[in-house]
């Protein structure tokens, strides 16, 4: 027999922080793996030596700033999902 | 929300609970302290440890090498961490599918950290009764020295954990170095303080939670589950119908389970749930409620095991198979790859070599009808040692090479870069070509590496 509570956990959640934390965190995910593979094939040094952009730096920064980049990607995507997944209704 | 009236039934979501669970001893709680110092005791100390007179585990990113013991893997070796990163992933649904969640009950770090959080509680503000009782109590003088000290351990704990796990990707003695003289880094600075602080919010605050809403994997280990697979279970048949009171043949007779609905396996619960209500998505199987429910039995005099491992075939008074088509698949597919992993680091060649082309010219003529091609070649001596190597290139044409003397000596697990002119009659053969470089070590006769590159000519 479930407890009441156990159904409610199921629904989606409403609270905004919540939602928040869901989109932030997908997002960190899948950043997390892109600058991974992104810094295995790409080396930020050797691109230095073009005409690279004036952020550029030593390759900590840029593997830094690739994160972000890619967390705010992922943030991104996910709240699209999200938007899309849940049409506000008509009132 | 836009002034709808909340009507309390469609409050969708339940706020959360603070979960205050209660400590207990027991085989599985002792098995988890020893998995809690192991691989706590390796992330701490790891880092610290050196081999060859290097750091024996660094995932150096500024200068894009991995050192892993004797090992050291280079951007060209990523393949090998993809590869790790599967075998990883096959021996967690293997481990599911046989054991279910071990995982989350005694290795994954959210339960690792947060042991150890709560261990740090509990010597600070005391057991599950005073923590209850604290946290309702006004905020005095002793609530505050208590809740103080835990959270000196806390954020000291936390930050030493971040130091730690920068430590394995950036030196760990250069950086207490900088760190005790207050000069690290800015992105040092940032991952410390961002591991961190996700140390103490995940561990100290958020815990179940993140459990419960953050993992990916507690959202798919069900798919890896089948009837025989290892389960915490409360075995209905023998505990139901519950009820306090004491267990004699009069109280059998009229009826009455073994459970004598003490609720410890709640209060024990790190996720808050009651195990009684059977198998459930929250449950991390991390084995308290068995230590509690052993414990209560011991103590009333029935026997062991009313929650227990056990596998839905064993409940339903069916046989387990251990050996059955899902196990033995992801068993040979991981014995597979384990094998062929260990196969290719081992042959892995000890040296490589990149070829870059002149970007400025394409080639050029001279005047005694010859044709230059202009590299820039990068051996990498991935060995050991440090190693004299010897360039050669061949093609469908006689080849002279420039520099006449190609010996180099490269230090063990660095980069060294070298022009090379490659001349060759501009006419004979005609056009374009690809040739061969090779490097070969002359202390190492087996140690060789060879690169395709493009030698451009005119065509005619």
């Amino acid at each position: 027999m479930p407890a009441p509570t156990r159904v409610e956990r199921h629904r989606a959640p409403t609270r905004p922080a919540h939602i928040a934390g869901i989109l932030g965190w997908s997002g960190f995910l899948a950043a997390a793996i892109a600058t991974m593979i992104c810094f295995a094939f790409i080396d930020p040094a050797a691109i230095a030596t073009g005409n690279p952009p004036g952020w550029w730096g030593p390759r900590m920064r840029v593997y830094g700033i690739g994160f972000f980049f890619f967390w705010f990607v992922g943030i991104i995507a996910a709240t699209l999902s999200w938007a899309l997944a849940h049409p506000r209704r008509g009132r | 929300m836009h002034g709808e009236v909340t009507v309390p039934v469609a409050s969708l979501y339940a706020a959360h609970e603070k979960v205050y669970p209660r400590e207990i001893s027991g085989r599985f709680a002792r098995l988890r302290s020893l998995s809690v110092w192991l691989l706590l005791g390796a992330f701490y100390l790891l880092p610290w440890l050196n081999w060859n007179e290097r750091q024996a585990v660094l995932f150096d990113l500024p200068a894009r090498k991995f050192f892993i013991f004797g090992l050291v893997f280079w951007p060209q070796d990523f393949i090998f961490l993809t590869w790790l990163l599967i075998i990883a992933a096959l021996l967690l649904f293997f481990s599911t599918a046989m054991g279910g969640r071990l995982w989350c009950g005694y290795a994954c770090p959210q339960t690792v950290w947060t042991e150890t959080f709560l261990w740090m509680e509990r010597i600070t503000e005391g057991n599950r009764q005073a923590r209850l009782k604290l946290d309702r109590g006004p905020w005095t003088l002793r609530k505050l020295t208590r809740k103080g000290a835990k959270q000196i351990l806390w954020v000291s704990f936390a930050l030493w954990t971040g130091f730690t796990f920068v430590g394995f990707f950036t030196p760990i003695r250069v950086l207490a170095g900088e760190m005790v003289t207050f000069s690290p880094g800015p992105w040092e600075t940032f991952w410390t303080l961002f591991y961190g602080f996700a140390t103490y919010g995940n561990a100290g605050y958020l815990r179940e939670q993140v459990c419960k809403y953050m993992c990916p994997y507690a959202r798919f280990q069900s798919a890896m589950f089948d009837r025989d697979t290892l389960v915490i279970t409360y075995d209905k048949e023998r505990g139901e119908p519950r009820g306090a009171g004491k267990r004699t043949p009069q109280s059998r007779a009229e009826g009455k389970g073994d459970c004598i609905d003490c609720t410890w396996c709640v209060q024990v619960c790190p996720t808050g749930i009651d195990i009684r209500d059977g198998l459930q998505i929250d449950c991390i199987a991390c084995a308290a409620c068995i230590d509690a429910c052993d414990s209560v039995m011991d103590r009333v005099g029935l026997s062991r095991g009313l929650i227990r491992y056990t596998t839905q075939h064993a409940l339903d008074h069916e046989r387990t198979r251990l050996l059955r088509p899902r196990a033995l698949i992801y068993a040979t597919l991981l014995a597979s790859l384990v094998a062929g992993f260990i196969i290719a680091v081992s042959l892995r060649s000890p040296v490589s070599l990149d070829v870059i082309r002149d970007r400025n010219i394409l080639y050029k003529l001279t005047d005694d009808g010859q044709v230059d091609n202009v590299y820039t070649l990068r051996i990498l001596n991935k060995s050991e040692h440090p190693q004299r190597y010897v360039l050669e290139a061949r093609g469908a044409g006689a080849l002279t090479l420039l520099p006449t003397d190609r010996t180099y000596f490269v230090p063990s697990g660095a980069v060294y870069s070298v022009p090379l002119r490659v001349r060759r009659s501009a006419y004979e053969p005609l056009g374009a070509e690809t040739i061969t470089i090779s490097v070969r070590s002359l202390d190492d006769p087996g140690v060789h590496a060879d690169t395709k590159a493009r030698f451009l000519a005119p065509a005619r």
